[in-house]
């Protein structure tokens, strides 16, 4: 009797756990949705004004980006450099670390990759793309040094010296090809091309996607894992959620600051260094497209959910292949793509305001009544 | 050599110290401004714009300055009545403004990147007789332009406006502590969001003087981070009006030189770029360092 009780208890638990589950997972979707809507939204009256039917281009991008197999590709391989970015991101920001250094960690990871995976053109295949690989994780690493210590030793806000050494080592990494990896006959300042050995080579050519959106998804699955199974992972949720109790408990702050600001840099830095080995083949002026700003935009949307980061870069991804290629059909500006990720952006952090403004104003009436 | 220097130094100090003093009296007021950039971009283009269209530069620098101080007060709005996070906020308003104006010169003006606007009316030179024979002090008093001169003012006025008047007052109150702010019944809201207006408005006239300038047209990337550099010199100058223009002269000459340096083929111009960031990073520490001993000592 008392056995079946216990049992029914436990069942009656897990279904209203999973149906709680459920629920969360249905608001968290209609939450990341608004800011997309309004993007289009936005994106559509700039569409209109400028004398385009915005559903026509609006279907035309999709079928751009997802329609047949090559388009599919394309979009996967535009997806790929910001899944790095907004595990990045998401990674830190669990944690209550505000990093947005993403940007210069993925740039020094890729010239690394690049410069690196130049000079291992001997190597078996497998040791040159690895030590290349390492050598923009390294890279990666040290970008968020700077920021890390100063966060966890004296407390200096991130987000201002994140935002900083990003254009530090813009200015280094320029100079850094011009005086030292220049190659030779090259008017732009690029670095050499990366070595065959050192290539992530696509898995079909002549498609695009390669074994870096691979290891960009074994990224996520350990995002998941490091936050649902790890002890640190824990701390980091912990001490993102209210530092000050962290603290009380007696749980590493400062090991998680520092964790979260290198692995960040770590995780980007490797995006970096997938993106020159499998995409741009080495590292040139402007070789990041702001990918480690729109991975931030990804990770905030997602709200650091990983399968939301999936999606959200595969989307993010679409509106980067098929933007560019739309242009080959219409005449449309990519400039575009710039306007929705910029909207995304700023409503991704204001939609969590708007449902309290209108509390607000309700409760304001209900005083005021 | 020197005189060319100088006067090129100041040039180029102009639209930062514009809009540093913008992102001074932002920063006063509980806000990062990370918009200035995108800010400053909107002012450049709607200056050079209007002065083309009503051939007055005195037109196109007003309705630069308003056209950022626009932008400004939505960027916020944004910020104060939707909670949102500044920094994000900032760099969204910043891709959003860019992308705007991008997408409206390919699609409206078939130009890509720079628009050459009939019948613009640069800034006048403003020579002063005499002094402009003397050798530094000519190249530092004459040539100038009207922004120049009105940036020196602006210097002293919002010193004055941040020290002395209610609204300053009342800005730096709700800066320091918006909760104590709202508990004195001040709008805080309000506050923070004229002072958003303000540092719009000043970044507009930095985007004015950049393209009612020297050259004369607006090309989309002419900004070129000088929104951030400005953020650099307000950190630097810890939003004090004079300190923030200092460094503003600062980072011009660092500017000033490294375009010197361009031209006889030196590689370290890139480095020198990023002086204004690495003074940020090296302010930021120290500030933590001392408040850090401050207070190791007095636990002890």
């Amino acid at each position: 009797m008392t056995i079946a009780t216990a049992g029914t208890t436990t069942r009656s638990t897990a279904t209203s756990d999973a149906r709680r589950r459920a629920r969360a997972a249905l608001a968290g979707v209609g939450r990341a949705a608004v800011p997309v809507l309004i993007a289009f939204l936005v994106g559509g009256v700039v569409l209109a004004v400028t004398g385009h039917d915005p559903v026509e281009i609006y279907r035309l991008l999709a079928a751009e980006a997802f329609g047949g197999g090559s388009r599919i590709d394309a979009t996967l391989a535009a997806a790929t450099p910001l899944l790095f970015t907004s595990v990045a991101a998401a990674f830190a920001y669990r944690a209550g670390v505000f990093t947005i250094g993403a940007e210069g960690s993925f740039t020094l990871g890729g010239l690394a990759a690049a410069v690196v995976g130049a000079h291992v053109g001997s190597w078996p295949a497998v040791a040159a793309v690895s030590v290349s690989l390492a050598a923009a994780c390294v890279a990666g690493v040290v970008a968020a040094v700077v920021p890390a210590v100063l966060r966890a030793r004296w407390q200096v806000d991130e987000v201002v010296t994140t935002l900083m050494v990003n254009f530090i080592v813009a200015g280094v990494a320029a100079w850094a090809v011009q005086a030292f990896f220049q190659e030779r006959g090259q008017a732009n300042s690029a670095t050499a091309y990366v070595s065959e050995a050192a290539t992530l080579q696509p898995f079909v050519p002549p498609n695009l996607t390669n074994a870096g959106l691979v290891i960009a998804l074994l990224l996520v699955a350990g995002y998941t894992f490091w936050f649902r199974r790890t002890t640190l992972g824990f701390e980091f949720r912990a001490v993102g959620a209210a530092p000050r109790f962290a603290v009380a408990q007696g749980l590493r702050t400062r090991t998680v600051v520092v964790v979260a600001l290198l692995g960040a840099g770590l995780v980007a830095g490797l995006g970096g260094g997938s993106h020159a080995l499998g995409v741009v083949h080495r590292y040139t002026s402007g070789f990041s497209a702001s990918f480690g700003f729109t991975g931030i935009a990804i990770a905030l949307l997602a709200r650091f959910n990983p399968v939301g980061i999936v999606v959200g870069s595969v989307l993010f991804g679409a509106l980067n292949a098929a933007g560019s290629t739309i242009q080959l059909f219409v005449d449309l500006p990519i400039q575009l793509v710039d306007i929705l990720q910029g909207t995304v952006m700023v409503f991704a952090v204001v939609q969590i305001g708007l449902p309290r403004l209108l509390r607000r104003t309700a409760r304001t009436a209900e005083v005021v009544a | 050599m020197i005189d060319q220097v100088i006067a090129s130094a100041l040039t180029l100090s102009v639209p930062l110290v514009l809009a540093a003093l913008g992102g001074a009296l932002h920063r006063q007021a509980g806000v990062v401004n990370i918009g200035l950039e995108g800010q400053m971009v909107i002012g450049a283009l709607v200056a050079a714009l209007v002065s083309g269209a009503a051939h007055s530069w005195v037109l196109g620098v007003l309705a630069g300055a308003w056209a950022g101080a626009l932008v400004g007060w939505l960027m916020s709005l944004t910020i104060t009545r939707l909670h949102a996070n500044e920094i994000i906020v900032g760099l969204g308003f910043n891709t959003v403004v860019v992308g705007v104006i991008g997408y409206w010169l390919r699609a409206s003006r078939g130009v890509s990147g720079t628009l050459q606007v009939d019948g613009l009316v640069r800034l006048p030179t403003i020579r002063v007789p005499l002094v402009e024979d003397v050798p530094v002090l000519g190249a530092v008093l004459s040539g100038r332009s009207p922004l120049f001169w009105l940036a020196v003012v602006l210097v002293a006025a919002t010193t004055w406006l941040l020290d002395s008047t209610r609204w300053g007052l009342r800005v730096r109150a709700v800066g320091a502590s918006p909760a104590a702010g709202a508990s004195l019944g001040l709008r805080t809201g309000a506050l923070q969001d004229s002072a958003g207006a303000a540092a719009g408005l000043l970044a507009g006239l930095g985007g004015a003087a950049l393209s009612l300038g020297a050259i004369g047209l607006f090309n989309e990337n002419m900004v070129a981070g000088r929104g951030f550099v400005a953020m650099a010199a307000f950190y630097f100058g810890r939003a004090r009006p004079l300190p923030t223009a200092l460094a503003c002269l600062l980072f011009g000459t660092f500017d000033a030189v490294q375009a010197r340096l361009q031209i006889s083929g030196g590689y370290s111009a890139s480095l020198i770029q990023t002086l204004p960031y690495v003074a940020v990073v090296v302010v930021l520490a120290l500030t933590g360092i001392r408040s850090g001993r401050r207070s190791a000592r007095a636990v002890a």
